[in-house]
């Protein structure tokens, strides 16, 4: 069959359920939560969380270059090498990587040095990049050569979807031939507090970076057929966007809401019974049950969990998935994507 | 879904800044050469040895927003509001037309809401983290600064997207919704950038050694840096056939634009990087360098940058380039904002006639060598200007616009 959609060629996952791919699929296909007791040393006011297994930027990325990096800006940069697997960009190559604010540790880090030292100037300088919020996207293009578009996105927990959406945009205009499309989100004592403070209490908070590569053709587990955006203005208005989000979101790709097999929604109140009003009969994909809230990185992970759950799923194989995202500011997005067979 | 390459053009401009609110004051400043350094009061400034920045004064969160609590949003969320509600009313666009359209609403920045940031670590500094004030605290996370756009105007079928791409973020936006619109994927495209003066981004210029302590001078032998300022700058974008179709106003053409990473340092420009930057917009463009009439320069202001670009500048334009004038001269540097306003005033400058000067120019590197407009600006016929936008993490970002109509051949 022969298809202009672009291809999802290959995906990384760093995640609370292990380094790569192969830890994400595996964990999920286990089902059991990534949760586990947070260190007192993160002072943060949540017992527990889904981190990254044994992560440490220095012990996973060595010491060069890292002495100033922080957490989220790790994350990226492992992902994106995991996704390259030893390849390197070039200037054909772009990155767009989602995020919520940067690191929040790091920005308030800064402030709170320059407020409690001896002068209010008297700050570490090689910390300053990490408080500007295009810092993990920059340091990916550092660390793996990619010298094409550099785009850094926020739009909360849908910012995986509106990344990939802007991908597509970026590669249908020429500006870029293959693009690296994610989000990333840590876990900090910051982000903790701020999650918990602004919706108290704050839930099962998850943290990791996942990667897809975007292609103009050739193989790969899956076609994206679209990615449709919405804003939805109170809360009840939730279930109807999505419902029409899909809609509108199928009928641009062509197909019907029996052809989709696969759904993955983010867990907004309302979310769920919106996608599942469209599609009756698809078979919810689990993501955010097993690694947590991953905030801006969890559409991104989603996309992942749906691949990953197409990959060994029992006869007869899934045909098209659709992945949902909600933020509470109100961004609201759906992608459909055609799955196809592994043909090893 | 058929795609039509649409020509995209600029029919509402809405500007925050420290010229003023709207564009009959921003448009009077950049004509006047009007210097807007001063004191800043965003923050206490004890301890520094000078503390001068481009502030805004006087802005009123309730004039321009309506059907949101302004308290709800942070201040760069108050001045994209704000800046969008004036793109709309200056595109004489009703909000239900837009409101019945597909759009895009696509804002940059650099630190988005860090100036909440700075107030909930002085609350955790004082008080502990639990003290930390709720509502500030939902006001943080960066895509607010685009969805409080489109709540704010009751928009439904649009996309609203953030671009923190630090201090190029508004260039981004612009050639997002240049590509959106030509595609004919959306009707009208809201874009730009917003920031707002913080301690945080400030104290880091500062420790640098690029805040300059008083005035702002790009490419002047005797340049200090950088001031910090603030502001937004929003475009509304729309194809030409629905502009004419709804006898518009348009200011100029969105001819393209070009991005590109130095993938080298996270702070200091890379002279050839950006140089591809340019070439690539100008051939997204379809545009021969020897066209370009101006280029509003990154011109910040430091040794690092001013010589740089201008290298780059001589490398794409050769001996001869075009005048290169920094509006940072006169309004700072407002980071997320900078591209935008900047690319604001390329559309005025090409509908107005005029090129708006580099203020506070006495003498001009030697090593630099182009003609930045010193001081006063001077009317022009202006075909294609070029406006150039830098950041941090190598993300170069270049727009090009051209008048409108073109003169015939």
């Amino acid at each position: 069959m022969t298809t202009t959609h672009p291809v999802i060629a290959a995906w990384s996952a760093v995640s609370p359920l292990g380094m790569g791919r192969a830890a994400f699929t595996e964990g999920l296909r286990a089902g059991r939560t990534a949760a586990a007791p947070v260190d007192p040393g993160w002072d943060a006011p949540v017992e527990e969380a889904c981190l990254v297994p044994g992560f440490d930027v220095k012990a996973v990325l060595g010491r060069k270059g890292t002495r100033s990096m922080d957490r989220v800006t790790g994350l990226a940069v492992t992902a994106v090498g995991q996704l390259l697997d030893g390849a390197r960009g070039d200037e054909r190559t772009a990155l767009v990587l989602g995020t919520s604010t940067g690191s929040a540790q790091s920005i308030m880090d800064f402030t709170r040095d320059s407020l409690t030292g001896a002068r209010p100037h008297l700050v570490d300088p090689a910390r300053f990049p990490n408080t500007v919020m295009n810092c993990a996207a920059g340091q990916c293009a550092i660390w793996h050569g990619i010298q094409g578009p550099n785009v850094t996105l926020a739009a909360g927990r849908a910012s995986g979807l509106l990344a990939l959406r802007y991908a597509l945009r970026l590669q249908r205009n020429d500006h870029a031939e293959a693009v690296l499309v994610g989000a990333v989100e840590e876990f900090s004592h910051a982000r903790a507090w701020l999650e918990h403070r602004a919706r108290t209490p704050a839930g099962l908070l998850g943290e990791g970076c996942a990667v897809l590569r975007l292609e103009r053709r050739g193989d790969g587990p899956a076609e994206v057929l679209g990615v449709e955006t919405a804003v939805y203005h109170e809360p009840a208005a939730v279930g109807p966007t999505v419902t029409g989000l899909v809609a509108r979101a199928l009928a641009r790709a062509g197909v019907t809401a029996d052809d989709v097999t696969l759904l993955s929604h983010s867990g907004m109140d309302g979310e769920a019974d919106g996608a599942r009003a469209a599609l009756p009969g698809a078979e919810t994909v689990p993501c955010a049950e097993v690694i947590g809230d991953t905030s801006a990185a969890s559409a991104a992970f989603q996309v992942a969990a749906v691949l990953a759950a197409a990959e060994n799923h029992p006869e007869p194989a899934p045909r098209t998935a659709v992945v949902t995202a909600v933020d509470h500011d109100g961004v609201a997005a759906a992608a459909v994507l055609r799955l196809r067979r592994p043909t090893t | 879904m058929t795609e039509t390459a649409n020509r995209v053009v600029i029919t509402g401009l809405g500007v925050v800044s420290s010229m003023g609110l709207g564009v009959d004051a921003f448009l009077a400043g950049l004509r006047a050469g009007r210097n807007t350094a001063r004191p800043i009061t965003a923050f206490d400034t004890t301890g520094f040895d000078h503390a001068n920045g481009c502030e805004i004064t006087g802005f009123a969160a309730r004039d321009w927003i309506r059907t949101l609590n302004p308290d709800e949003l942070g201040r760069a969320s108050q001045f994209a509001v704000a800046a969008a509600r004036m793109a709309i009313d200056d595109a004489s666009l009703p909000v239900e037309r837009l409101r019945g359209s597909r759009s895009l609403v696509t804002i940059g920045t650099t630190d988005g809401e860090s100036r909440d940031l700075d107030s909930l670590v002085e609350t955790e500094v004082g008080q502990g983290p639990q003290a930390m004030d709720p509502v500030v605290a939902r006001r943080v996370p960066a895509g607010r600064l685009s969805a409080a756009v489109a709540r704010e105007f009751g928009l439904t079928d649009t996309e609203a997207v953030t671009i923190p791409t630090a201090c190029s973020a508004g260039n981004y936006a612009i050639g997002y919704g240049f590509d959106a619109v030509r595609g004919g994927e959306v009707d009208f495209a809201l874009a730009g950038g917003a920031d707002a003066l913080c301690r945080k981004t400030f104290t880091g210029f500062y420790r640098l050694g690029t805040i300059a302590p008083e005035r702002c001078q790009p490419f002047d032998a005797d340049r200090k840096g950088i001031l910090t300022g603030e502001g937004a700058g929003v475009l509304l974008l729309e194809s030409e056939r629905s502009a004419l179709a709804r006898g518009a106003r348009i200011y100029a053409v969105v001819l393209g634009y070009g991005l590109s990473c130095d993938a080298d340092h996270p702070v200091a420009p890379n002279q050839s990087s950006v140089a591809r930057c340019m070439r690539l917009a100008l051939d997204n463009s379809g545009v021969k360098p020897e066209e370009v009439d101006l280029i509003s320069a990154h011109g910040t202001g430091t040794k690092a940058n001013d010589v740089t670009e201008a290298g780059a500048i001589h490398q794409v334009f050769g001996d001869r380039p075009p005048r290169t004038v920094s509006l940072k001269s006169m309004i700072g540097h407002s980071m997320g904002a900078a591209s935008a306003l900047a690319s604001i005033g390329c559309a005025l400058a090409i509908t107005e006639g005029f090129v708006p000067p580099t203020i506070n120019h006495e003498r001009t590197d030697p090593e630099i060598d182009l003609d930045c407009v010193p001081n006063t600006a001077i009317d022009a016929d202006l075909t294609v200007v070029q406006n150039n936008g830098l950041a941090f993490g190598g993300n170069n970002a270049v727009t090009i616009f051209g008048k409108y109509p073109e003169r015939a051949a």
